[in-house]
């Protein structure tokens, strides 16, 4: 008897030609996730499952037709990379406990202690064409980037509006979801930066249909609050090294400090706000909903098309969340930073799109958010970096992992409370500075509004 | 498509509806047009303030987003700016850089530093500056392909397809099951033939991670398989719904959603000569059988056949399929004699080509063989049917009683047998013990005795004619016949009833 493997858009599809089985061959044994589908009338299992059924149908002994690793066609011969990159320490103990655990599993290190080298250098040991999965358009370009500086190959992407397939390819999540499933025979590898976003219910899928064996998980803080990273350690591997912020800091990663600086709304302001909050708290005490849980918001929103109350309701709330965020006294607060550190590099963050313009067109500062094209982004962090800015205001698009060598300062205009992405803010300043001066992290936030409670939670 | 949180849904009864519109959202569609056309010139964020304005207006702000973004779609926007804002961009930030801009003053000065660079006065840099912005790009055209009745009819498809968005699997009956396979296929989902309780044949279309979990991932697809089935005149979707958790059934019909521009497709087209030729010769025939254009799919293995054909008995809810065989490929035959010994148990009627010498390999598969040459013989194939129709008649007269006794006083042979369900012809072994068979109508005898007070020699037909017409009795001759009389004809209508001799 033989089994006949092979990848079906997402899935393993697994038939026995049975015809020739003799009565002193072994029995097939239960394949991992196979399950019986009465559509092809075949076996079938989640691609995921792939590199497990092969495990138990060698230990059983079986034959095996494999046509599941088209990889091992496009590169009979391996790619023959080789890196410049020598590991400090830790992280070469991080690859050797990925090693250890079968090429599978999550590395957590904090931001800035070079996940990326750890990734490249596990590209090499594998030798196979590589999917790399990241979150944003800034780290679609900044591995773009260093693959190609570090490879002797061409090296594809998937997002920013170019979807060009290479032996090593960089993929964002979202792109990656819509062509797991048409791809994921492609690739023996594959490594998800910022892993955490993996636990999302849609980005699941990547990993779920992708047939990739090897499998590397990157990210600073694993864990998150709803249990998801239990279903990431199903799909990607167990965390297999961790490191924390305190283990690095003063070794690899300048000290800094934060200051908290609180502004009031003008009068003027003040007037506008409460009277848009109370429009909205005037509703949800009529309509009874006490935001106990965060089901009740998605309820009012769900009531809000049918109900012209509740939408008038959640346009005032809305209308207040916005004099909150744009509080005159911030922009007199941030001129007030400014002109403090005239000499130093300062980047600046609010989670509110038309705020980041306000800023640019006010401080003629160059902005990047989510309408920011590929090209002028990629200049706008190559003249941060080479000196020619000396200035950034950005989105929360910049929010994970990406290359902003030696910022000293950095101001948080607006925070949404979350731990993860507190800290992974504070990691845009948190890089090794040439003259050892302390980074600092300004947080200005507008008094007896719901966003000081927000920064509250955090101390 | 639209967005999903422009969907419109009625979960009324535990059900899943989408909130189609109808002619009494026309003035809202023409409004929204309307604001388009007026807008041509302006920014795009004075257009977004306008359809703020109409959904403020309008009960439904939903509805005006979702026919907005549908009507915007095919709008033009540009940047206008006098210097590409991006040169615009970089000289101001770098004059920026080294002026160190804080505060108004040390703006204005980095703003003239940029602009003598660029060779253009100050406002421009500030005008400029962001023109590029999706909200600053100017609309320069809104002649869209929509009147207000296509845009109404357009998103009334659009909606339905995001109505699927959270759909985990769907079940659908076409006009075109071809059509439907290849789509179900090109769009990588898979089917499995289902048999309803109805007894109608649908295909349940799924997703290859369907068989491990219930995912809505297959959701896109499903809306791209709508846009294929809603361009034929008759179908069905049944979707089943992850509404967040909770299952809920969603049903679609082609009363509910059209393609815009697209003639449905009422009958599949023939795809060779002999098909479409044996189609015209048979139904040039009255038969009790009709014929049927691609019918329904029918299980081979883990795939479908769906057999050129199938013919419907008007009595009774019997088919028979046809398959006609010609010659195309060997790779054809091939495929299609694989096909033929693993279908489904169906009565299948097979026209063979006699050139590929497989008839016999497809009568061992218990189907019925035509051989031609050419052209189907269109007799030889009412032959099989009327052989069919015998034993359909023998069956339906086996399963009637020995005798029958209907309420009627008067009733015709062929009511008696639409009522049963069966061809007048099943009827002849059958006795009726209270009724007089007077030619093709069963008549009670007391009425014959009525009848016979009032008929006399000298009546005149005309008389007659209405008399037996009150009880209800058509076939004058006949009776009159029954009765002992005969007509004595006066030219050609008039005539007096005579003994028979």
């Amino acid at each position: 008897m033989t089994v006949r493997l092979s990848y079906e858009a997402g899935t393993i599809r697994v038939e026995a030609e049975d015809d020739t089985a003799a009565a002193d061959e072994p029995p097939l044994p239960p394949l991992p996730g196979v399950e019986a589908d009465p559509r092809s009338k075949t076996g079938r299992a989640p691609a995921y499952q792939y590199a497990a059924i092969r495990r138990a149908l060698t230990v059983a002994g079986v034959a095996v037709d494999d046509c599941v690793p088209v990889w091992k066609q496009t590169a009979p011969n391996g790619l023959s990379l080789s890196t410049a990159y020598e590991l400090r320490t830790y992280q070469q103990a991080a690859l050797t406990a990925w090693h250890d655990a079968d090429d599978r599993g999550v590395v957590e290190l904090p931001t800035g202690a070079g996940k990326t080298v750890v990734a490249i250098r596990a590209m090499v040991d594998r030798n196979v064409p590589t999917l790399v999965v990241v979150p944003t358009i800034d780290l679609l370009e900044q591995w773009h980037r260093e693959l190609e500086t570090e490879f002797d190959v061409p090296i594809g992407r998937f997002g920013g509006g170019e979807q060009r397939r290479e032996t090593i390819t960089v993929s964002t999540y979202d792109s990656a979801y819509r062509k797991a499933a048409s791809i994921g025979d492609a690739f023996g590898f594959v490594v998800f930066d910022e892993v955490h976003h993996l636990g999302g219910e849609g980005y699941r899928d990547i990993a779920r249909l992708l047939a990739a064996p090897a499998r590397l998980g990157l990210t600073a803080t694993f864990e998150r609050p709803d249990g998801a990273h239990e279903a990431v350690t199903d799909l990607v591997g167990d965390r297999v090294y961790a490191l924390d912020v305190d283990d690095l800091a003063g070794d690899h990663l300048a000290p800094y400090d934060v200051r908290r600086i609180e502004v009031s709304l003008t009068p003027a302001e003040r007037e506008r706000y409460d009277e848009r909050q109370e429009t909205f708290l005037e509703y949800i005490r009529e309509a009874g909903i006490t935001f106990s849980s965060g089901e009740d918001y998605r309820k009012l929103v769900m009531r809000s098309g049918t109900d012209p109350r509740a939408r008038e309701a959640l346009l005032a709330k809305s209308a207040a969340r916005s004099i909150m965020m744009n509080a005159e006294q911030k922009l007199e607060q941030l001129t007030e930073l400014l002109d403090r550190h005239r000499d130093d590099r300062v980047i600046i963050f609010t989670a509110h799109t038309e705020l980041v313009y306000r800023i640019s067109e006010r401080f003629l500062i160059p902005a990047i958010t989510a309408e920011t094209g590929a090209t002028e982004r990629r200049t706008i962090l190559e003249r941060f970096r080479d000196g020619t800015y000396s200035r950034v205001v950005a989105a929360n698009v910049l929010d994970e992992g990406v290359d902003v060598p030696d910022a000293a300062v950095a101001v948080v205009l607006s925070g949404s409370g979350s731990e993860r992405e507190f800290t992974q803010r504070l990691g845009r300043i948190l890089r090794p500075k040439s003259d050892g001066g302390r980074a600092v992290l300004y947080e200005v936030v507008s008094t007896e509004t719901a966003e000081e409670r927000v920064a509250r939670r955090r101390r | 498509m639209l967005r999903k949180d422009h969907l419109r849904v009625s979960r009324a009864g535990g059900g899943y509806r989408p909130a189609f519109v109808d002619r009494s959202h026309r003035p809202l569609a023409a409004r929204v047009l309307g604001a388009f056309e007026a807008a041509v010139g302006d920014r795009r964020a004075t257009l977004d303030d306008r359809l703020e304005t109409l959904e403020a207006e309008a009960d439904d702000f939903k509805l005006v987003r979702g026919l907005a973004a549908l009507v915007e779609r095919e709008c033009t926007f540009e940047t206008q700016a006098t210097v590409p804002p991006d040169r615009v961009r970089r000289a101001a930030f770098e004059a920026a850089e080294t002026v160190g801009v804080t505060g108004a003053s040390e703006r204005a000065q980095a703003v003239d530093r940029a602009a003598a660079q660029l060779g253009v006065e100050p406002d421009i840099v500030d005008a400029d500056l962001y023109a590029d912005r999706e909200s600053n790009e100017i609309l320069v055209d809104a002649s869209v392909r929509f009147d207000p009745d296509t845009l109404l009819e357009q998103y009334n498809l659009s909606l339905a397809q995001t109505a699927l968005f959270d759909a985990t699997e769907v079940r659908v009956q076409s006009v075109d099951p071809k059509r439907l396979v290849s789509a179900v296929k090109r769009l990588r989902l898979m089917y499995e033939l289902r048999v309803t309780d109805d007894g109608d044949r649908e295909l349940l279309v799924t997703g290859p991670d369907t068989l491990f979990r219930r995912t809505r991932r297959y959701g896109t697809a499903f809306a791209r398989l709508l846009r294929s089935v809603a361009g034929t005149a008759e179908w069905r979707l049944e979707a089943t719904i992850d509404d967040r958790g909770t299952t809920r059934e969603l049903t679609l019909t082609d009363a509910d959603v059209s393609v815009p521009d697209v003639d449905p497709v009422v009958e599949p087209s023939f795809d060779s000569g002999v098909e479409a030729d044996f189609a015209g010769r048979f139904r040039a025939l009255d038969l009790d059988w009709s014929l049927v254009r691609e019918p329904a799919p029918l299980a081979t293995g883990s795939r479908v056949m769906i057999p050129d054909f199938s013919f419907e008995y008007a009595h009774a809810n019997v088919t028979y399929y046809f398959e006609v065989m010609g010659f195309w490929t060997p790779a054809y035959v091939e495929k299609k004699l694989e096909q033929l010994a693993d279908l489904e148990a169906v009565d299948l009627i097979v026209a063979v080509d006699e050139s590929l010498g497989v008839g016999e390999e497809i009568a061992a598969h218990d189907h019925r063989v035509i051989p031609y040459t050419d052209t189907v013989r269109v007799k030889d194939v009412v032959d099989v049917l009327q052989e069919y129709e015998t034993t359909l008649i023998e069956a339906a007269a086996d399963a009637l009683p020995d005798a029958l006794s209907p309420d009627d006083d008067v009733v015709e042979l062929e009511a008696l047998a639409d009522r049963h369900g069966v061809s007048e012809d099943a009827l002849e072994a059958v006795s009726f013990p209270d009724h007089v068979r007077v030619g093709r109508t069963l008549v009670r005898p007391a009425v014959l005795d009525r009848l016979e007070s009032i008929v006399e020699v000298g009546t005149s037909l005309s008389t007659v004619e209405s008399r037996l017409k009150e009880h209800g009795i058509d076939d004058v001759s006949a009776t009159l016949s029954w009765l002992g009389y005969r007509v004595e004809w006066e030219g050609l209508s008039g005539g007096t009833v005579r003994e028979r001799a």
